[in-house]
């Protein structure tokens, strides 16, 4: 298997194009047969290459199988070669896997959509490109996995044709993603003109030797790293993914939560070797990281729409992401990857299901009571709500607070990763806080919905619940690849050690975090505190009451009467004090600086409608106008050159 | 006297240069077709004392067959034949004229400026040597053993000036001269099918029968008119 | 000069004379049989392309002397391009069929026509003399304007043709000027002499002047800012299959026109064009790409996008490096056919009741045209430059070669203005995959078919596996090069 990796994208690839062409002719059933097919076989024979590797690496090495060559001739191309490395498995494992349940809870979930074949032939293209993605051995390679995954997105997102905004959604993430891709094609560029090569090995041993120049490594470094945040949404260029979720919900679970947006996570540690050796594009990334974490984590809290707040949710976590890779800890970066594809995914799909029992709503406003009516999705849901949140022992906890630890440990910028930390550590808090009030909204109280929809409430099919309980699962232990120093049991830090290939210690180049346990466990302590005082917060806030407490501080201002006469009163002062100002941040973040940022794209909009406007004035149509402007042009370049 | 009969030629580029220009200008002017074209032929053949008085003979000789002799008779033949008299009386200057004044102006001063010695290519200043040019031509060497071969060797020459136009166009130009031709053919093919009236194209009925009454429904009227 | 220089001129000589031949046929009494003027055309343009590799045997070898005094060279760099041109011209006879078999306009004269533009841009891509490449392109210019104006009943195509043709003389009268004055500063047309006569001067005004000059002819030819003005109206006007022609075909010979005079004749004076070049190139990205953002009519904004790919081609020229003439050589191919097949979906809606114009015609053209919106999408990518389509690999070499050279700052315009133009490319496939269906009829005939199938092929192979073509292209433009280096 070893040399046919070649393989693991063409499968799906191959159910692409039985789908996509021939989707309407053979019925929804063979569509079903061949998508799935297509992902569980893929994912059947990365696992099996998985184990071949184990056995024929037992150092871990890295495993190149050459396919053919791409082009070379010139100097600047690349070979189509895919490789097997930890890095390479972690995320193969979790692309093919969580892939297929997600293809398979689509099988529920869009049983009763038109265009099935499409759906499924775009899912399939999808996973074929991000495999493409993962597996490619350069970086010109994996770049035609990254912008295929866009497409796909694209594609995907506008799924919903009789929806207005949905094309204009899927436009504006393609777009945004291309001014990302910029950066990744310059930083190509770059690595041509001064290393030669874009192999990932080649650019890095480069590196190692001394053959790159800071001021390259640096360029190059914030090249890609512009060029994550357009694919895994950050600060400026997050602006995509909240629309983004247009498109159908095992879409943005799949692509919008667990696998694509993570590319960018990927790519960076990927280059990690890089990133060492230019601590001030580290400095960066974790700069840009925390505040996309903070940020996007307040704007959460003011969402009213379930998908939007776990999209904003993600663009958070993303954050949290790049944080780890950004303070060197390149490995609890890849942790929180893999944990968080494991209960967003879930959480995504909980959503998917409760929309699917609403019949299309979304507006958690209407919702409410759901716990007894979705038993299956209520309790999957909350396990993952627990694990986002980073309550011990579940996945999110370890990886969230490695990240925490790494950022105030991180020896390249002491007083900045501080900075940071605390900055991850409130964008923590409020995640807590946003996710049990979406819980508490959505489960408990009284049903909020039309009396239709009530009667129509259901439990999904076993397709959809089954990803669902699976995720569950792997939410609760999915940590425990990760378990730190501090616990003392008898297997620690797993992926740490899996990993070590990849991120080498070499002489002289950016050294690795040591972590103290003293700080661990502090961070750890500081974190879950914070955690439960949000969920006591959001408790006494939304628990059966819906979002009255939330329309009341929109309507009045929240007086001393108003606070005297309520019989909570302690509650209540929490929150006058803490609790309403952060909401009223949380309302200012998400409809100015959210709005400069989107207003400052839609302004670049403009600007283009209008230069076009403009230049269409020209256009006359008009002979002599034409020839005049002729002469005008030579006169003005004979007179610039002269 | 040395410097007037210097001078001359001069006075005579100046004379004739000023009249091709502002005869030139008056084509555009013109109003009448018919003297629009009549200064057309006052600008070649200023244009061709012009080329005399450079030592081009030959061409100048055909500027004024070739141009004035036969392309002007053709374009008065044509002028008269489609019969126009005069423009209509709209304004000939568009409203862009201030515009293209000054882009002109404009160019006007940078040609100028490049009117400099010294900057271009310099010739030989021997006139004959501008007539020279290699020929072909072979002669008779006596070998050893007393047999004569003749042998090819290439030689400077001076020649006539239709001479060396001569070499110049089917020698050194032949490639250019001969696309010229390919190029003329086009440009006539074109006229042709520009000019050429297509039957049927804006009329519904195509049937050969409707072309043949068309045709004879013409002839009677021309008929008609004649009589 | 001997016979086995005459031979050298085979392919020109079977395509003029074939002209001719198909001029005449309908004079012996061929005007009836208009649909065999295709498969004469056709056949005209086999021959020719036999001749032209034949030729390749005759000069046995990459470089040849050029003959004829100088006028005229056989190399690999010409191979290359004629048979881009006659591959061109035969899918422009496909491509034309429907057209002319619904206008009823005469056939073998259309064709010919076509037959004497391949001769001009044979001889444009031969010539190694300022003279024979003016009257090459003279002679390509002066079919273009006949079949721009060919809907003769059409106000607009013949609107479009008087542009083109007053546009097209003065572009011309300025590009001679241009030639005259390096002429007067070097004394000879032939390009090594003029590269030979410049390595040894300073920069004087004449000379800057003459470039200048010749440059904005050629910018008139290949559409670049701000010499454009033309494009839009007459790419409108004209019948659709000659502005699939002139935004392809007439590109294409521009380019290569342009890339030997540069390459060959004033890489001396590098420094003193280049920045002039660069502001061109950039000003057509922007300009273009701006400007088809807002157009609603698909001609229209085609014309503006080949504006915009003018100027990702000047950057080939710009860079003056090996990495330049690659990417230009290899864009243009890539950029001929995907801009081929997108214009043969268009003729496929175009129809008399129907225009096939709008944006809003393209709507649920997948439901109709499965194949068709299909290779439209991959047409698009590749214009747009995302792997692993054809444009892809065209812009990386051209962009690379930007960055090689220092002109970073252009990479970063064209990058930026290459994610610009995926959006109104972007709307096209909106057009088709996500919005209901117009009801328009679509007319999918067997030759629109197989050009878009042809593209298709060429699209995604040079995307697939790039090595081969990128293999050939090094072979066709390293002689080239060899000079910039040795001087």
């Amino acid at each position: 298997m070893l040399d046919k990796l070649w393989l693991i994208p063409l499968i799906p690839f191959a159910g692409f194009l039985l789908n996509g062409l021939f989707g309407k002719k053979i019925g929804n059933g063979l569509v079903t047969a061949v998508a799935l097919a297509a992902s569980g076989l893929t994912a059947m024979v990365s696992t099996l290459a998985v184990f071949q590797y184990l056995g024929a690496y037992p150092d871990h090495g890295r495993h190149l199988d050459r396919v053919y060559n791409w082009f070379t001739a010139g100097g600047i191309g690349t070979d189509v070669a895919f490789q097997l490395d930890p890095l390479s498995i972690v995320m193969l494992m979790v692309v093919t896997w969580v892939g297929f349940l997600i293809h398979l809870y689509s099988v529920g979930y869009m049983g009763e959509e038109d265009g099935y074949g499409r759906y499924f032939a775009y899912l399939n293209l999808f996973l074929s490109a991000m495999l493409i993605l993962v597996l490619g051995s350069s970086y010109l390679f994996i770049f035609v996995g990254w912008e295929g995954v866009g497409l796909c997105s694209y594609l995907l997102i506008g799924f919903y044709y009789d929806r207005d905004y949905a094309a204009a959604a899927g436009k504006k993430a393609f777009i945004v993603n291309r001014i990302g891709d910029f950066g990744f094609l310059i930083a190509m560029f770059l690595m041509f003109n001064y290393a030669g090569t874009v192999d990932f090995a080649g650019v890095q041993s480069m590196a190692a030797r001394g053959q790159l120049t800071p001021t390259v490594i640096t360029a190059i470094c914030l090249l890609l790293f512009l060029g994550a945040c357009g694919k895994s949404a950050q600060i400026p260029l997050y602006i995509w993914l909240p629309d983004a979720m247009a498109g159908p919900t095992p879409v943005s679970a799949l692509i919008h939560a667990a696998t694509m947006v993570t590319a960018g996570v990927y790519m960076l540690v990927r280059s990690n070797l890089l990133y060492r050796m230019s601590p001030s594009a580290m400095m960066v990334v974790a700069l840009i990281g925390g505040l996309t974490a903070l940020f996007s984590a307040t704007i959460a809290v003011a969402q009213n729409d379930i998908k939007k707040v776990l999209a904003y949710s993600t663009v958070s976590q993303l954050g949290f992401m790049f944080i780890g890779v950004g303070v060197g800890a390149f490995t609890s970066g890849i942790f929180h990857l893999v944990t968080h594809a494991f209960f967003k995914a879930c959480l995504f799909l909980g959503a998917g299901s409760v929309i699917h029992a609403m019949g299309g709503e979304q507006d958690m406003r209407k919702m409410g009571g759901l716990r007894k009516k979705i038993p299956t999705t209520f309790w999957t849901f909350t396990v993952a709500t627990i694990a986002i949140s980073g309550f011990p022992p579940f996945a999110g906890f370890f990886s969230k607070d490695e990240i925490l630890a790494s950022a105030f440990a991180t020896p390249y910028f002491p007083a900045v990763g501080k900075l940071v930390w605390l900055m991850g550590t409130v964008a923590a808090f409020f995640t807590a806080f946003y996710m049990f009030r979406l819980w508490y909204l959505t489960f408990t109280g009284d049903f909020r919905g039309t009396h239709e929809q009530e009667h129509h409430l259901h439990e999904s099919p076993w397709t959809m619940t089954f990803p669902l309980q699976v995720l569950a699962v792997l939410s609760i232990i999915g940590g425990f690849i990760g378990l730190p120093q501090m616990l003392h049991t008898p297997v620690t830090n797993l992926l740490e050690h899996w990993m070590q290939p990849v991120i080498p210690e070499i002489e002289g180049i950016g050294k690795l975090i040591e972590i103290p346990v003293g700080t661990e466990a502090t961070v750890a302590l500081v974190s879950t505190l914070l955690a439960a005082l949000a969920w006591y917060l959001a408790r006494q806030r939304y628990r059966g009451r819906g979002l009255a407490a939330d329309l009341a501080t929109e309507q009045s201002h929240p007086g001393l009467v108003h606070t005297l006469e309520n019989k909570y009163y302690v509650d209540e002062g929490y929150d006058a004090t803490v609790v309403t100002p952060l909401r009223q941040l949380s309302i200012f973040s998400w409809k100015v600086i959210d709005g400069i940022i989107d207003g400052t794209l839609g302004l670049v909009g403009y600007t283009v409608a209008a230069i076009g406007d403009l230049l269409r004035f020209f256009q006359t149509g008009n002979v002599r106008n034409y020839a005049l402007m002729l002469f005008g042009a030579v006169v003005i370049l004979m007179w610039v050159f002269a | 006297m040395d410097a007037l009969t210097a001078s001359i030629p001069l006075l005579v580029f100046v004379v004739v240069g000023t009249i091709a220009v502002a005869s030139s200008i008056l084509v555009v002017a013109m109003r009448n077709p018919v003297n629009s074209a009549l200064f057309l032929l006052l600008t070649f053949l200023c244009v061709a004392v012009l080329f005399v008085m450079e030592g081009a003979e030959f061409v100048g000789a055909v500027q004024v067959l070739v141009y004035a002799g036969g392309i002007m008779v053709l374009f008065l033949f044509v002028v008269m034949l489609i019969n126009v008299r005069a423009l209509p009386d709209d304004r000939i200057l568009s409203p862009y004229w201030t515009g293209g004044a000054v882009v002109g102006a404009a160019v006007f001063v940078l040609l100028v400026a490049l009117v400099r010695p010294g900057v271009y290519h310099e010739q030989n200043d021997n006139p004959l040597a501008l007539r020279s040019t290699t020929v072909n031509a072979r002669h008779r060497v006596v070998q050893p053993d007393g047999t004569t071969v003749r042998k090819r060797y290439t030689r400077q020459q001076v020649v006539g000036n239709s001479e060396a136009i001569g070499m110049a166009l089917y020698r050194d130009y032949l490639v250019p001269f001969e696309v010229a031709s390919l190029f003329l053919l086009v440009a006539m093919v074109g006229a042709i099918l520009i000019g050429k009236r297509e039957l049927g194209i804006d009329d519904e009925d195509v049937d050969p029968q409707y072309i043949v009454d068309r045709v004879a429904e013409e002839k009677e009227m021309k008929e008609a008119m004649s009589a | 000069m001997t016979w086995a220089d005459t031979l050298l001129l085979l392919p020109e000589l079977i395509a003029a004379t074939g002209a001719s031949i198909l001029l005449i046929v309908p004079v012996l009494g061929g005007r009836a049989r208009g649909h065999m003027a295709k498969w004469a055309m056709l056949a005209l343009m086999a021959v020719t392309a036999l001749a032209v590799i034949g030729s390749t045997y005759a000069v046995a070898g990459v470089q040849q002397t050029p003959t004829f005094r100088a006028m005229f060279a056989v190399d690999a760099f010409s191979v290359f391009f004629k048979l881009l041109f006659v591959v061109v011209i035969a899918l422009v006879t496909l491509l034309s069929e429907d057209f002319l078999s619904e206008e009823r306009y005469s056939t073998w004269e259309y064709y010919s026509l076509l037959a004497f533009a391949l001769c001009g841009m044979m001889f444009m891509a031969s010539g190694v003399s300022l003279i024979t490449i003016y009257i090459g392109l003279e002679l390509l210019a002066l079919s273009s304007y006949i079949l721009a104006g060919y809907y003769k009943n059409h106000e607009e195509s013949t609107e479009a043709a008087m542009k083109y043709f007053i546009l097209g003389t003065v572009s011309s009268a300025i590009l001679l000027y241009g030639i005259s004055l390096i002429y007067g500063v070097c004394g000879s047309m032939r390009l090594s002499t003029i590269a030979a006569a410049l390595s040894t001067m300073l920069s004087n005004d004449a000379l800057m002047f003459g470039i200048m000059l010749l440059a904005a002819g050629l910018c008139f030819k290949i559409a670049a800012v701000p010499f454009h003005v033309w494009t839009p109206d007459v790419y409108v006007g004209a019948p659709t299959p000659i502005s699939a022609f002139l935004s392809t075909g007439s590109k294409a010979a521009a380019f290569a026109v342009f890339a030997r005079v540069f390459y060959v004749a004033f890489p001396a004076f590098h420094l003193d064009w280049s920045n002039v070049l660069a502001a061109i190139a950039a000003l057509s990205m922007i300009v273009g790409n701006l400007a088809a953002i807002t157009q609603t009519n698909v001609k229209r904004m085609l014309a503006y996008s080949s504006i915009s790919h003018a100027g990702y081609s000047l950057l080939g020229i710009i860079a003056m490096n090996e990495m330049g003439l690659r990417g230009i050589l290899i864009y243009t191919m890539v950029y001929v056919f995907a801009n081929l097949g997108i214009w043969a979906t268009i003729l496929m809606l175009r129809r008399h009741a129907y225009a096939g114009e709008s944006v809003e015609d393209f709507r649920g053209l997948h439901k109709r045209a499965p194949f068709a919106a299909f290779s439209m999408v991959v047409f698009l990518l590749s214009l747009g430059g995302i792997p692993p389509t054809a444009g892809f690999i065209g812009k990386y070499f051209l962009f690379a070669a930007a960055v090689q050279a220092g002109f970073g700052w252009l990479a970063i315009v064209a990058v930026v203005m290459s994610a610009v133009s995926m959006f109104y490319y972007l709307r096209l496939v909106v057009a088709m995959y996500l919005e209901e269906g117009s009801g328009a009829e679509t007319i999918y005939s067997p030759s629109l078919r197989f050009v878009t199938a042809l593209s298709l092929t060429v699209t995604l192979v040079v995307g697939f596996i790039p090595e081969l073509p990128i293999r050939q292209v090094i072979e066709s433009s390293s002689h080239l090069v060899g000079r910039v280096v040795q001087r």
